[in-house]
């Protein structure tokens, strides 16, 4: 614990040589203030303890010689704190690390554009194959539009050469006698016979 | 210092904490620890941060006794007059003890002897 000294000396600067008599007050205790004195202790004074003279100057001696070592001693640390803070902030330190950072970030800027050509490519590539799918399948579809069309005008030649082939067939007002007489001329028998295993028979009774 | 363990076990770690905190309750920073019971190779162990501790006095905080006679120890800091004057009364009493020892023994040696 760093504790200020202040703070833990208790006993009051007392002269060297003469008998100390002094009620130090109790700091810590089980006891609180408005507790009775013990009867043990009513009577008892308590001294601090007996000091030797030739001891204590030279005990004063050899703490002004410590207190001086420690006061240098904590300067200098504090010297020490402050320029490494410093030289952390504002120094060579921070210049150094200001251009690390500086190139860190350019080869990341870098490495960040070469990506993006790269995906720029391959988007470019991808979106040619897409386009040229596209219009293969445009093509395609007018391709089959185009063949529809042609195959349904070539069925309705057929339907119409066909026609004009049944047309001559047909029954007009000039052949009406004609077709009469020759219809009458032959008379065609549609009955036939036909049994369960499919022999057709044409031939039968003849009106 | 701020002092933790089980009964009859101390373990004292070297903390940095605001002044007017308990001794045992929330710091800032742990600088070291310190062992008082000694192993089995009879050392006592204590680890210390000396670049944080050096940070932390130039911050402005100040050390208690135990832990700047252990830096004293450490020869981090200049040894504490107390370990000097201790180790000083010490050697005098084992010296009074000694001679003490030494005196009654020829004397027991005498009382003997005129019994005899």
């Amino acid at each position: 614990m760093f504790q200020a000294l202040s703070k833990t000396v208790r006993a009051p600067v007392a002269r060297i040589l003469a008998p100390r008599a002094v009620l130090v007050e109790t700091v810590r205790g089980r006891k609180s203030r408005t507790d009775p004195k013990a009867k043990s202790k009513i009577g008892r004074i308590k001294y601090p303890p007996p000091v030797d003279p030739e001891e204590m100057v030279v005990l004063k001696e050899r703490f002004t010689e410590y207190t001086l070592i420690m006061r240098a001693l904590r300067m200098q640390f504090k010297e020490e704190m402050l320029r490494k803070r410093y030289d952390e902030e504002t120094g060579s330190l921070a210049e150094a690390r200001a251009k690390q950072e500086a190139e860190e970030h350019q080869s990341l800027m870098a490495w960040n554009n070469q990506e993006n050509e790269r995906l720029r490519k391959i988007r470019e590539l991808r979106v040619q194959q897409e386009q040229e799918q596209l219009d293969r399948q445009l093509r395609e579809v007018a391709l089959a539009r185009q063949q529809a069309l042609e195959e349904l005008v070539k069925e309705k030649e057929l339907e119409i050469l066909t026609l004009q082939e049944d047309a001559k067939t047909f029954i007009t007002l000039e052949n009406l006698d004609q077709r009469i007489e020759e219809a009458l001329d032959n008379p065609k028998n549609y009955n036939f016979a036909i049994d369960k295993e499919g022999r057709v028979v044409k031939k039968t009774v003849m009106q | 210092m701020s002092l933790g363990g089980a009964a009859n076990r101390p373990f004292y770690r070297i903390v940095a904490a605001y002044n007017k905190r308990a001794r045992d309750s929330k710091y800032i920073e742990q600088l070291g620890s310190y062992d008082p019971l000694p192993n089995i190779h009879n050392e006592k162990l204590v680890a210390l941060n000396y670049d944080r501790i050096k940070y932390w006095i130039g911050c402005g905080a100040h050390p208690t006794k135990p832990v700047a006679k252990l830096l004293g120890l450490a020869g981090f800091f200049p040894l504490h007059p107390m370990t000097v004057t201790e180790a000083e009364r010490r050697r005098k009493k084992a010296e009074l003890e000694a001679a003490a020892a030494a005196s009654e023994r020829p004397e027991e040696a005498k009382e003997s002897q005129l019994e005899q």
